[in-house]
């Protein structure tokens, strides 16, 4: 019953975009489109609860949930573990993409709508693609006869409350970036004869966008560092990628409608980024989820899958990017400026962070174009971005120190000069003391710990000096940023890591801490058995600063073995200690590592992220004065 | 001049769909893995046997003949999708096979292959996922093909189908005339 009611209200949302599609394209009265628009709301959040419903109940006669759930499940993954495969994940999608779609209409008002009509449209075909994609090839409310007794169960290491939010935080991301693009296609289209402000209303959902999908990046990589227990954060993983690049442009995006809002440059090229952000989020769904490229993110694999989307990504690229190609020349402007001014600034960062973008777009898929050309399988990882990304980052983030200061159009060299002069020095001073710190020389290690007090000394220096063009929001995010290259420097250059063999009552040392095994006991958790080390932290006073207990479970049901690692965080280090396998009689493998600064990474991202939520808010404010 | 260079973006992203395209309908196998062990001696383990009561030390199963390995589970649905694969290469091709048996438990694979039938000359116990690591194993199942002299000449990631049951004889073939 209730999984047929879920199928319907699919159908039923399939019938609303397209009644939204011929309604909102023939302009048709705005009472039609406005109960398209709000039933096509409730019709997606309904299946979406459907679905929530048959996981919860745990009805093994849907496919979905005897293939993803078990009766064992605590309540709250049997939640997450809706989107936590292919099938539940386009419902979420779906959502959040009709949810947009609904700020988009409120937007709608006399003045604007031919323009806001046209981006409903294009939100529409939207719509009805990802419609058809989950209806015919990844439907989850298919049954299976007989009805299973028990689930199948599900991936363990998925079981973590940083996970269960991860995927919606994504998805408001990406799909944010689908407002972008249909309001960019829709000004295309209309050649904007009206003269609309489309980059007020573009701005509030890149914002949007882009402060969702940074929360939602750093919270897999947070996941990533205390899960997977390899000591790290970012893998250069194509699914990791796929989130980045949208990430990237967006970024670039974010900053260039500045400069449209306050100086009407940059027209065209902000119309392209705003594809581009989409299309690439669209590109990366399709290469998470086609198995055309083979990564630790575990999505089902189905090569008809693939074709659908790829064959929807070419009518929305197709489409845009010829549009654009034909009509965008209508948008440039004679505004020029120099290159050493606020919009100059913001301009070399647009082309460094396009060039990230493209380099790490080259590196994700160079291995299939490798195979379609050659037959040969390589594969491409962290040496490669390693080396290009880092050095267009250096350059980028010395820029991003200066702009802020800049003033519009033109700036004088000498004045910047006697105002960067104190930063100039606080992040010598600042660097001198972190390596007599630390104690260990590298020329990375000089270049990131230099950047990241350039960028922190700027912005703490200007908001001292009360500069008017300094917004709260932007104060905030950039202070982020410059803790965040800190404890990536940190993290990476002074990572101490041992492998030790280690028997209860050892005791080893790292840096200058002595960890003692203390002893080893069985636990029983809701789900898993698990063996777990105590382990006592000791400095060098020998006093026992922490205990640190790391767990090595196994999942009966799925016969999965994960390891929990155990870590103790403060502002300047985190220790991290794994257990590894073993008995009483030979010892234990255990892995601990000296992770320097890491949790400067995690602070520096929240603070991206509340910068971003700041200026969403002054944003959305500005754009319903009016 | 300008109208040349905006139309750009849209044959970059052409070309790159088109090569998706063809990546797509070509039949191409995702999970054909190169291995870093391909050429090299296999890694060397010791573990309890599932049927015997003695050890098994791998430098004294290999290096006499061509030796299937193959990683398997009981929980693992593949795996029970190209038994039939696994029995044919014992009964047709007269193939000494050793079945890894990867993180399971012992009484379970027991039972396993009283159901569906013993292929395995030996099954060695890789409870804890050590041989696993030891062999680059992605996910099981995961068959390798030994020479004679114990060296590993093919990786198959997922479960045997008809084609790669085919490839791999003819691979066996080859090695077999070289000799």
């Amino acid at each position: 019953m209730i999984p047929s009611l879920g199928n319907f209200t699919l159908w039923l949302s399939l019938f609303f975009a397209v009644f939204q599609f011929f309604s909102s394209r023939k302009n048709k009265n705005i009472k039609y489109i406005s109960l398209a628009v709000i039933f096509l709301f409730f019709s997606s959040l309904i299946s979406f609860f459907l679905l929530i419903y048959s996981h919860v109940i745990s009805d093994f006669s849907v496919i979905n949930v005897v293939q993803n759930s078990h009766t064992t499940k605590p309540l709250l993954y049997k939640i997450a573990g809706v989107w936590g495969n292919h099938e539940g994940s386009m419902l979420l999608w779906m959502l959040v993409l009709t949810l947009v779609n609904y700020f988009i209409f409120k937007l709608l008002n006399k003045k604007n709508s031919s323009f806001i009509l046209k981006t409903l449209e294009i939100q529409a075909f939207i719509i009805i693609g990802f419609l058809l994609f989950t209806i015919f090839t990844s439907n989850p409310f298919l049954r299976v006869f007989p009805a299973q007794l028990e689930g199948l169960g599900f991936n363990p290491i998925l079981q973590d409350p940083a996970l269960a939010i991860h995927p919606p935080l994504l998805y408001i991301g990406y799909v944010g970036f689908s407002a972008a693009f249909s309001m960019s296609v829709a000004t295309l289209i209309l050649n904007n004869k009206k003269n609309i402000f489309w980059y007020n209303y573009m701005k509030p959902f890149v914002i949007g966008a882009w402060t969702f999908l940074t929360i939602g990046i750093a919270l897999g990589s947070v996941w990533a560092y205390y899960e997977l227990g390899w000591g790290g954060w970012w893998f250069w993983d194509p699914v990791e990628n796929a989130s980045f690049m949208p990430w990237l442009i967006g970024t670039a995006l974010l900053h260039s409608l500045i400069i449209v809002e306050k100086r009407k440059s940059l027209q065209a090229w902000v119309l392209l980024l705003a594809i581009l952000a989409f299309l690439l989020s669209v590109i990366g769904t399709f290469l998470v989820r086609s198995g055309i490229l083979t990564s630790v993110h575990t999505f089902a694999l189905d090569p008809s899958r693939g074709i659908y989307i790829l064959i929807f990504t070419a009518l929305l690229g197709g489409y845009s990017l010829i549009l654009f190609g034909v009509k965008s020349r209508k948008f440039f402007d004679n505004n020029y400026f120099s290159s050493f001014s606020k919009e100059g600034s913001i301009l070399i960062n647009n082309i460094f962070m396009t060039v990230v973008c493209a380099t790490v777009f080259l590196g994700t898929i160079y291995p299939l174009l490798v195979e379609a050309f050659t037959n040969n399988k390589i594969s491409v990882g962290e040496p490669y971005y390693n080396s290009t990304v880092i050095p267009i980052m250096i350059p980028a983030i010395i820029v991003m120190g200066i702009g802020p200061i800049l003033s519009w159009g033109k700036e004088d060299k000498l004045k910047i000069l006697k105002k960067i002069i104190p930063s100039v020095l606080i992040t010598l001073i600042m660097t001198i003391a972190i390596f007599l710190f630390y104690k260990s020389y590298s020329i990375l290690g000089f270049a990131g710990i230099i950047l990241s007090f350039w960028i922190i000394s700027n912005n703490v220096l200007n908001i001292i000096r009360k500069n008017k063009a300094y917004s709260m929001s932007m104060f905030i995010a950039h202070l982020g940023v410059g803790l965040l290259i800190l404890g990536i420097t940190g993290s990476s250059v002074w990572q101490d890591e041992k492998i030790v063999k280690m028997k209860v009552k050892n005791e080893i040392k790292i840096k200058n801490y002595n960890i003692i095994f203390d002893q080893i006991v069985e636990i029983k958790g809701i789900n898993y058995i698990a063996v777990r080390g105590n382990f006592l932290v000791r400095d060098d006073e020998k006093k026992i600063i922490t205990k640190l207990k790391p767990e090595n479970r196994f999942y009966p049901i799925t016969n999965i073995f994960t390891s929990e690692a155990s870590i103790h965080s403060n502002l300047f280090r985190d220790l991290y200690i794994v257990l590894g396998e073993g008995n009483m009689a030979n010892g234990w493998v255990v892995r601990i590592y000296y992770n320097p600064l890491v949790i400067w990474i995690w602070i520096g991202s929240l603070l991206i992220f509340l910068g971003g939520i700041v200026s969403l808010n002054t944003n959305l404010k500005k754009l319903l004065k009016w | 001049m300008v109208k040349q260079i905006l139309i750009i973006p849209s044959i970059f992203f052409l070309i790159i769909v088109s090569i998706f395209f063809y990546l797509l309908i070509i039949d191409r196998n995702p999970s054909e893995i190169p291995s870093n062990l391909i050429n090299k001696t296999i890694p060397f383990f010791e573990t309890e046997s599932l049927f015997k009561n003695k050890k098994f030390i791998s430098s004294e199963e290999f290096g006499n003949e061509i030796v299937l390995v193959n990683f398997f589970a009981t929980w693992c649905k593949p795996c029970r999708d190209e038994h039939g694969y696994i029995k044919k290469f014992q009964s047709k091709e007269k193939l000494r096979i050793i079945g890894i048996n990867y993180k399971d438990d012992p009484e379970k694979a027991n039972a396993w292959l009283k159901d569906l039938g013993n292929p395995y000359s030996d099954v060695p116990l890789d409870k804890n996922g050590r041989i696993a690591i030891d062999w680059g194993v992605y996910g099981i199942p995961e068959t390798f093909v030994i020479s004679s002299d114990g060296i590993i000449k093919y990786r198959h990631v997922g479960p045997i189908t008809k084609k790669i049951y085919k490839k791999i004889n003819l691979l066996i073939a080859t090695l077999k005339l070289k000799k």
